[in-house]
């Protein structure tokens, strides 16, 4: 046990020693699993790779933009999906943030999901016409986001234009997260229908195997119509692949160019990052050994993100 | 290599603990290791110095786990929690769920109700309700002030809703913490039980008991947020009716007695009668922590002022937020200024 004690006091003084231009960070921790294994992953490079003083903020998406806007606070905002935080154009394009990269690669994937054990039961539900001919199959029920959230405009509005209700569905609006959570886990409990819209990579999607439903083409007019509230001709349309970024303050960016240089590196692609959440969902382990599992196993990734001086710093850990 | 081996070679157990393979995912704290001893195999012994005394670990799981393969681990313990809580939850669902259910009908008949009211019937209906239980002009005025002003600012349908869940919960409330106060006074025993389990229903964070519940029941049930709010907002009308009983003078339970009462007949002519100014500030106090729960409530799909303030969280629209936050006010005080004034009358009829 000392020897971990001592040499977690040591790996953190001796390359703060020789960084010391680096100094205090701010990096985002969104309540969600792949977040906090991004953000863990980070921390530990800009630790132990350059010495930085990170201090780990919890957030959502847009409280933390918020903060941004008003304090300038956090530095790092990490896995932002931007379709679902308003302000992100807005302090774009007022200079107050740069947006360095895509945190995953391959971009969220959002939708109408399905357990998979009815889709094998029955295949014809893979379909949105298959959905809308057999309500009875789903419980007649669909399972829409909280109000305030940006899928729920959405949602409403392809609800409208597939007729949901004309189908013999019932609309239900979940108030939280949560909630909405717990009603796929609990259905899978009981083996019993659900039909709804949820986002990957999650550790829910990673847990609970579901099947997107096919909603037809993607219509980049349309489907910016139904987000709107305001507009009112509903469209059909299919979600487009949700751009999820990193971003920093200007200043920041200003201030630690080789730290935003880092940020602009770290990139999961979702079979990685699918991988490193399912392992976490079957050892029960928490975010922080997620990120451990990825640090150890995929050295060839993480080494190509960080820049000569931290290449040295961690050389006993790239294989 | 780890605090405790000693105690289980000591105790003979090595044999039991050598059965299970100990591992267990890598720690930030072995990688760091791995990262300062260049390379080295952060599980392979590098001369463990002895631990010194100050820095035992407590022989929690966890540590406890590193010496023993056998004994689980915390996480081992909280999903065990889970499996068990999952194993029993086909039998709980078959007793919980018909019981429940009245309260979902009433949950939605009183929505569907007042919602079907039209606004010119439901105020002037509000209004009588509030002077014949006040009989107070000023408060008459200011009810009558406040809805106007949510209907002119076109939130009287949300007040509605909001007024129609606390409307059903408080007479749950009252009809099932009545009962229990009085049987909380007459006997110390169910006293001595019931506030432990009342003092954890005030503190209890609400989602450890909701989500639970929703592998219970539907999400989609209005049950589930009348009994969140039932099992928060009960506790003071049955804390101030065991006081009241409690609190009646024992001169009159003795002339009580001496008329020949038996103890039906002392409760209800006796002993309610005196205790209601407590009883009725303990509905007082249920009701004002219902609406408290309402924005709680929303979370699990409760509809009316609660949604309104959630999405001005959620979305930052801060003037949604005040502006539902400030009619969520106005009703607390509307109800509390009637329930107050009623609880007046009460007072100076008993004088």
């Amino acid at each position: 046990m000392k020897k971990f004690l001592v040499a977690a006091t040591l790996g953190l003084a001796a390359p703060a020693a020789a960084y010391a231009d680096c100094g205090e960070v701010s990096i985002t921790e969104m309540n969600w699993a792949s977040a906090a294994v991004v953000t863990n992953v980070s921390k530990f490079l800009m630790e132990q790779g350059y010495g930085c003083d990170v201090t780990v903020v919890p957030s959502s998406t847009v409280p933390s933009l918020a903060s941004v806007s008003e304090t300038g606070k956090p530095d790092i905002v990490t896995e932002l999906w931007i379709n679902g935080a308003p302000s992100y154009n807005d302090l774009q394009e007022a200079g107050t943030i740069v947006t360095l990269g895509d945190v995953l690669s391959d971009g969220g994937v959002e939708g109408w999901w399905i357990p998979t054990y009815l889709v094998d039961a029955h295949p014809e539900l893979a379909t949105v016409e298959g959905v809308l001919a057999n309500p009875e199959l789903l419980d007649s029920r669909f399972h829409n986001c909280p109000d305030g959230w940006g899928c729920k405009n959405i949602n409403a509005a392809l609800a409208e234009a597939f007729d949901l209700g004309g189908n013999g569905f019932e609309v239900f609006q979940h108030g939280s997260g949560e909630t909405m959570a717990t009603s796929i886990a609990a259905a899978f409990e009981n083996e019993e229908p659900w039909i709804g819209y949820y986002w990957a990579p999650t550790s829910v999607l990673g847990k609970y195997p579901m099947t997107l439903v096919d909603l037809g083409p993607h219509d980049p007019e349309v489907h910016a119509c139904n987000a709107d509230p305001e507009c009112e001709t509903a469209g059909k349309s299919s979600y487009p692949v949700g751009p999820v970024k990193t971003v920093v303050t200007t200043t920041f960016q200003d201030e630690n160019p080789d730290i935003a240089a880092l940020m602009a590196n770290v990139s999961f692609t979702n079979t990685q990052m699918g991988e490193v959440l399912a392992w976490q969902e079957a050892n029960n382990a928490s975010a922080e050994e997620a990120a451990v599992y990825f640090l150890s196993n995929n050295s060839d990734v993480w080494s190509d993100w960080i820049s000569e001086d931290a290449k040295g710093n961690l050389a006993a850990l790239i294989k | 290599m780890a605090t405790y081996d000693g105690i289980f070679n000591a105790l003979g157990l090595n044999d039991w603990c050598a059965t299970e393979n100990a591992g267990g995912p890598m720690t930030m704290a072995e990688l760091l290791a791995q990262a300062n001893n260049g390379g080295g195999d952060a599980t392979a012994e590098v001369a463990a110095p002895a631990t010194p005394l100050l820095e035992t670990p407590f022989p929690s799981l966890d540590v406890l786990h590193k010496s023993c393969g056998s004994v689980p681990r915390t996480r081992d313990m909280t999903s065990a929690v889970e499996e068990a809580f999952l194993n029993v939850k086909d039998g709980m669902k078959v007793v919980l769920d018909p019981l429940t259910q009245p309260l979902s009908w009433l949950l939605d008949w009183s929505l569907a109700g007042f919602q079907a009211t039209p606004w010119f019937i439901m105020i002037p209906l509000l209004m009588l309700l509030t002077y014949y239980a006040s009989r107070s002009w000023s408060v008459l005025a200011l009810v009558t002030g406040s809805f106007l002003f949510m209907a002119f600012i076109d939130h009287y349908n949300y007040a509605i809703q909001t007024l129609s869940i606390i409307f059903v919960c408080t007479i749950f409330c009252v009809a099932l913490g009545v009962p229990i106060g009085i049987a909380m006074s007459k006997s110390n025993t169910m006293q001595r039980i019931t506030i432990p389990i009342l003092d954890m229903l005030q503190t209890l964070p609400t989602f450890v008991y909701l989500i639970p519940l929703i592998f219970l029941f539907s999400v989609t049930e209005s049950k589930l947020y009348g009994i969140a709010i039932i099992l928060y907002a009960i506790v003071p009308v049955i804390r101030l009716t065991d006081l009241g009983i409690r609190l009646v003078d024992k001169d009159v339970i003795e002339a009580a007695d001496a008329f020949g009462m038996n103890s039906w007949q002392k409760l209800t002519g006796v002993q309610i009668p005196l205790a209601l100014p407590n009883i009725m500030a303990g509905i007082n106090q249920t009701i004002m922590m219902s609406l408290a729960m309402v924005v709680i409530a929303s979370l699990v799909s409760a509809p009316g002022l609660g949604v309104l303030v959630l999405r001005g969280i959620n979305n930052l629209e801060l003037g949604v937020g005040l502006v539902s936050g400030f009619c969520i006010v106005l009703l607390a005080v509307l109800l509390d200024r009637s329930t107050k004034a009623a609880l007046g009358r009460i007072n100076t009829s008993e004088k």
